[in-house]
């Protein structure tokens, strides 16, 4: 009886001893281990979810990471409140949600947002409410080019560039067809980056736009094909992306063209999707780092979301940009004056002030700076599509445009480089 | 003349409720509401447009949406290319609308019933394609005035700058809508529409010109679209393809005929179940998607047993209980 007794205590204790190694796999906040159970702080967040995507692996993302942060006590001793709206794709809709969660809410920030729409209704309102957006997943100029928003993406136009200079420079690319989305702020403004590129290494680029609402995928296969490229850049979000190659590969055009695109097609459940064709064949730039980095960041996402968050939640880029934006977030408010936690001023001013944060997740440090502009992440990987995953074919590199100009001259202000 | 500007008791009563629109409503509602709230009267608009022709002619225009698309653009258009005030894009997009109103008119007034409904429906697609296309103006140079990049700022109306105000604004605008058509119902062409509503033949036996009443009565109704989608450009400071497809300008009617298309009331309806039960079905935390499944059940009960429409069934009920409470008083 004794000897059973000892038995299911020594049982208990390697449990405890267990669960305690499990719950060290995470690291979130002031990572105490006991839930904070003061007022909450609430924070917002906007994800677009509607045909032609769903843009919410980054407030899912960020979601988690609230959650672990809650359940390793708070911003000393208060929880995270995190809300999200989904803007559906839809400019009434996408003001509707910034009117809910900025104007009606004490929002201190907004955190996570991935939208193509809500970036260009709501720069303004975010503006005159004085609160600041640490977004995550930006597909428009709306979220480089206005002061109060800044991402922990790079959005396509540096993803673009990324792709496009490793293929001109690897794969010997000297006409590239940019399919991008037929969205002034987003495709054409992308695509244009690329021509400018091209035509500065003395190639050339064209522009092949699809309609958001109804993508002809094969309209704009052959309309690439028209252009006499021979590189195509697949700039869209990876359910057009994959209906694209889909497309390609019945007209087996694999060999005929270098494939390359930017980091909505870096996602885990890409190879099974495309599938053995396009194994070796397929090059994506990877915006932060792709999972075999492996690093102290990526290991702790990849275990908040497997504790805090749900199993269908994306691992993707998107995915690890919400949970970037949610940890600096995070520590920005943990670095502030405790009494000005609920003041959307203080908070703002924090988050502006935020200088040098690192992560293995980024190639160079995260900023954002009192700027009308912020564009903090701009040097990626380069991946290839292989069987069971993504390959790392170039390492952390900063992409070549005059584009970037003025975010190198704010990094030199801050002392960054 | 006489009775041209006399007040029915639902025109006060449609007044009283306009009066605590402006009055009122803006003082007490959230951001989250006003916007709701501005963007279900811009489609009221639009839809008081739709249901005019419905209820004046008959006929069915599956454009409207389109037609608010027309425009939004050309409003946004204006306030990039000139400095005008509001009011003045305003004016003239919705003037621009209703001639492309008249245009699109022509062609498809030698159809009736089914077949002119499906040449609307036409003209809505092949404008959401053009929308899709060519997009909306944002600041750009040329003759569709798109650049790359983000959008110029939009300049709202001189006294509507906050969202309060602005609401007020389009409520207003909106009031003058309904003002519009029920001051043409009770001149020279509501009687004219009314003949040809009743048939054709007489009223060309009476010396009606059809083809010009009708082609005006489509001029109004673009008229109001127009005027409708620059105000929801003045909301939004801009515009996206996706608000205006084909399939949205079906709901509208749809929910026009399930409103009740005779009555103000109806166009009331229509606009505050296309835009406002969506908002609140959002805001309980349920999909707003099921505002779909509610618009069908609508649509079933008004074609089963309100051929008025909701307006037309309540109103009729409002009447069976004043008699009845009459009869009984007496």
């Amino acid at each position: 009886m004794r000897y059973g007794k000892t038995l299911r205590m020594a049982a208990a204790v390697l449990l405890a001893s267990l669960g305690t190694q499990a719950m060290a796999d995470v690291n979130c906040g002031m990572n105490t281990g006991q839930a904070a159970t003061g007022a909450p702080i609430i924070v917002g967040g906007i994800y677009g979810d509607a045909a032609p995507g769903d843009w919410s692996s980054s407030t899912d993302s960020a979601a988690a990471y609230f959650r672990c942060v809650n359940a390793n006590g708070g911003i000393n001793g208060r929880p995270i409140d995190y809300r999200v709206e989904n803007d559906q794709w839809n400019p009434e809709a996408a003001a509707q949600a910034a009117a809910l969660l900025v104007n009606d809410t004490p929002t201190v920030a907004m955190v996570g947002n991935g939208s193509f729409i809500e970036m260009a209704v709501n720069a303004n309102t975010y503006e005159q409410a004085g609160i600041m957006v640490m977004a995550s997943a930006c597909a428009i100029s709306e979220c480089f080019e206005t002061p109060n928003i800044v991402s922990t993406n790079e959005g396509p136009l540096p993803s673009n560039l990324g792709a496009a200079q490793y293929a001109q420079e690897e794969l010997g690319a000297q006409h590239i067809a940019c399919i991008g989305l037929n969205i002034p702020d987003n495709g054409i403004w992308s695509c244009q980056a690329v021509q400018d590129f091209m035509r500065s290494r003395g190639g050339d680029s064209t522009a092949v736009l699809i309609n958001p609402g109804a993508p002809d995928v094969n309209s704009a296969l052959l309309e690439a094909m028209a252009s006499g490229a021979d590189t195509i850049l697949i700039n869209q979000p990876a359910g057009i992306a994959l209906a694209i190659l889909s497309a390609a590969e019945e007209q087996d055009l694999r060999d005929q063209y270098n494939w390359i695109a930017p980091t909505p097609l870096y996602d885990l459940s890409i190879p099974a999707a495309v599938g053995e064709y396009w194994w070796g064949h397929l090059y994506v730039n990877a915006e932060l780092a792709p999972l075999q980095v492996n690093g102290p960041d990526a290991q702790n996402w990849a275990a908040v979301l497997d504790q805090y968050g749900s199993a269908d939640d994306p691992r993707d880029t998107f995915g690890q940009a919400g949970y970037l934006s949610a940890r600096f977030f995070v520590q920005a408010m943990l670095e502030m004056d405790p009494a000005q936690l609920d003041d959307r001023a203080a908070v703002s001013t924090a988050i502006r002030g935020i200088s040098g944060y690192t992560s293995d997740l980024m190639c160079g440090p995260y900023y954002v700076g009192d700027a009308d502009f912020h564009m903090p992440n701009h040097a990626g990987y380069m991946l290839k599509v292989v069987e069971g995953g993504f390959e790392i074919v170039r390492n952390c590199y900063e992409y070549d445009s005059p584009y970037f100009a003025p975010h190198i001259a704010l990094e030199t202000q801050l002392g960054l480089r | 003349m006489k009775g041209l500007f006399h007040v029915t008791p639902s025109g006060w009563a449609g007044f009283a409720l306009a009066a605590f629109a402006v009055l009122v409503l803006p003082g007490i509602s959230s951001s989250y509401w006003l916007s709701v709230f501005t963007s279900a009267s811009c489609f009221l608009l639009a839809i008081a447009g739709v249901a005019f022709l419905y209820a004046r002619l008959g006929m069915v225009s599956l454009t409207q949406v389109g037609l608010m698309g027309v425009g939004g653009w050309i409003a946004l258009r204006l306030n990039y290319a000139f400095d005008f005030p509001f009011e003045v894009n305003l004016a003239l997009a919705a003037l621009s609308t209703m001639v492309f109103g008249w245009v699109l008119a022509l062609p498809a007034l030698r159809m009736r019933g089914l077949y002119l409904a499906l040449v609307t429906l036409m003209a809505a697609g092949g404008l959401e394609i053009l929308f899709a296309t060519f997009q909306f103006p944002n600041g750009g140079d040329g003759f569709w005035g798109v650049k790359t990049g983000s959008s110029d700022p939009f300049r709202r109306p001189f006294l509507a700058q906050s969202a309060e105000d602005y609401l007020r604004y389009v409520i207003i605008c909106a009031v003058l809508g309904f003002v519009f058509i029920e001051l043409h119902r009770r001149l020279q062409p509501g009687r004219a529409w009314a003949l040809i509503r009743r048939s054709e033949a007489s009223a060309m036996a009476a010396g009606v010109n059809v083809t010009l009443y009708k082609t005006w009565a489509f001029g109004i109704t673009g008229l109001l679209g127009g005027a409708a989608g620059a105000l929801l450009a003045g909301s939004l400071g801009l515009l996206d393809d996706g608000t205006f497809r084909a399939s949205e300008s079906v709901m509208i009617f749809a929910l026009a005929v399930v409103g009740g298309a005779r009555y103000w009331q109806g166009a009331l309806v229509a606009a505050i179940l296309y835009k406002v039960l969506p908002a609140l079905l959002n805001i309980w935390g349920v999909d707003a998607d099921l505002s779909y499944v509610i618009f069908g059940a609508g649509l079933l009960h008004a074609v089963i047993t309100a051929p008025d429409g909701l307006a037309g069934q309540a109103l009729q009920g409002l009447r069976s209980l004043l008699r009845g409470k009459g009869r009984r008083d007496a």
